[in-house]
This record gives C-alpha cells, structure tokens and sequence, in this order.
C-alpha cells in the first residue's frame, strides 16, 4: 500500500470525531470572533 | 489578533483538560455551519485580503460590515442554544448597534488612534475618514453615538500589544472561551 495512502488511514482512525467537530468549532469561533469584535489594532496606516 | 489568541488559547486548554482528565469531549453540533463561513465573506473581502481591501470605498465597506454583521446575528442567533452563544450574541448585538449608530463603521475617537499608533506618519489619519482599511472610523467625541459601547477601550501600557477594543468585544472573547470550556463530558445519570 502506498505509504502516504496508509498514513492518512491511520490518521483518519487516530482523530477523534469530538477532536475534529472541536477543531470546526474552534474555526467557527475564530471566523465569529473575525467578523463581530476584531479590535483596532490600526492597520494599513502608515507609521 | 488579539481574539483569535483568546481562543486559539480556549482551544488549546480545551484539549489539554480533555486529555488529562480522560473526557470524552462532547462538542453540540452547530446549526447553520456554511452560514459562519458565509457570513465572513464580505468581511475578509473589505477588511482582511490586502488584495480586496484597498478596492472598495469607505461606503462599500460599511456595506459589507452591515452584511457580515447580520448573517453573523443569524448565525448566533440560531446557535443560542449552545453554551456561550448568548453571550456571544450580546457582544455582537452591542458592536453591532454602536456601529449602525454611525454610518456602518465602528468609531474610534482621535485620542485613542493617538494611543493605538503613536508613531502614525502626519495625514496617514484624519477624523471623518475610515482607520486605515479597517472596520474603523475615526470621529470626534461629540461626533459619536453610544461611544460606550465603541472602540474606546485600550490594553494597559504596560502591555506592549496596542488596540484598541469595545464592550462587545469583551463579552464576544468571555463568551468563545465558554463556548470551548463547556465541552466536557456527559453528565452521567446517577442509576441508583
């Protein structure tokens, strides 16, 4: 079996579900927290 | 910047507490999933992508913060069932009152741009006119509507990162850390 092949299949049997539906929650929040509350932090003014 | 290390950190914590303590994390399925990814579309279009920002007009930006900022309600509002939500759902509801308030940007008064960029080259800024290419404007105290609620908070000096944040931020950042500690473990029913 093509070695990169195997891998992946034990990776996709080591990762949890609950890990990866964490991982998209994670990522949910971070595009939310993106578009609702991103402080001024003043960029694309030059200094 | 700034939220994102806040929950990048809840993140981590999250799995870490699952991993010593042997959890079975238990994360709720979260409605409505292409409506996040939809919804930050207009937002990295007008603010993010160095490649997109510099293309629209301080009123097409406003435009897409008003969009982003609905379907985000949306968003919020049919998670609301989900630990942390409403409080995430109150940050962005204070953001985005404030930033209706004011033509569709967030305002930022001059003293606290000072605060946030004092090194700014002169004219790099002008009151009236958008922060940069960001969600920001910049306009005078007497000029702003709620400014309690707008980007008028600021990070003590002593801490090196300069931004400059509102109200709903910090209830936006309380509430995604909630969110990511309230994936435990089912409660289990006592049988006895």
């Amino acid at each position: 079996m093509n070695p990169i092949v195997s891998q992946i299949k034990w990776m996709a049997v080591k990762i949890q579900p609950q890990q990866v539906r964490l991982t998209w929650m994670a990522i949910s929040l971070a595009l939310f927290v993106i578009g609702a509350g991103a402080p001024a932090s003043g960029g694309g003014v030059g200094e | 910047m700034i939220l994102l290390t806040v929950v990048t950190g809840g993140f981590l914590v999250s799995l870490v507490r699952a991993a010593r303590r042997n959890w079975q994390i238990v994360v709720p399925d979260l409605p409505l999933p292409w409506l996040i990814v939809t919804a930050s579309i207009p937002h990295l279009i007008a603010f993010n992508l160095t490649a997109t920002n510099k293309l629209l007009s301080d009123r097409e930006a406003a435009v897409a913060l008003m969009i982003s900022l609905s379907l985000l309600v949306v968003f919020a509002w049919s998670n609301r069932r989900i630990t942390g939500f409403p409080l995430l759902g109150l940050g962005l509801a204070l953001n985005l009152l404030v930033i209706a308030a004011n033509g569709g940007l967030m305002p930022i008064t001059p003293q606290a741009v000072q605060a946030i960029l004092p090194h700014a080259a002169p004219g790099s800024w002008q009151v009236g006119q958008r922060l940069g290419y960001s969600k920001d404007i910049v306009l005078l105290l007497s000029q702003t509507r709620l400014y309690f609620l707008s980007d008028c908070l600021l990070l003590p000096s002593w801490i090196p990162y300069r931004v400059a944040f509102s109200a709903g931020d910090i209830l936006i950042a309380l509430g995604s850390v909630w969110t990511l500690w309230a994936t435990g473990p089912e409660k289990k029913i006592d049988s006895k």
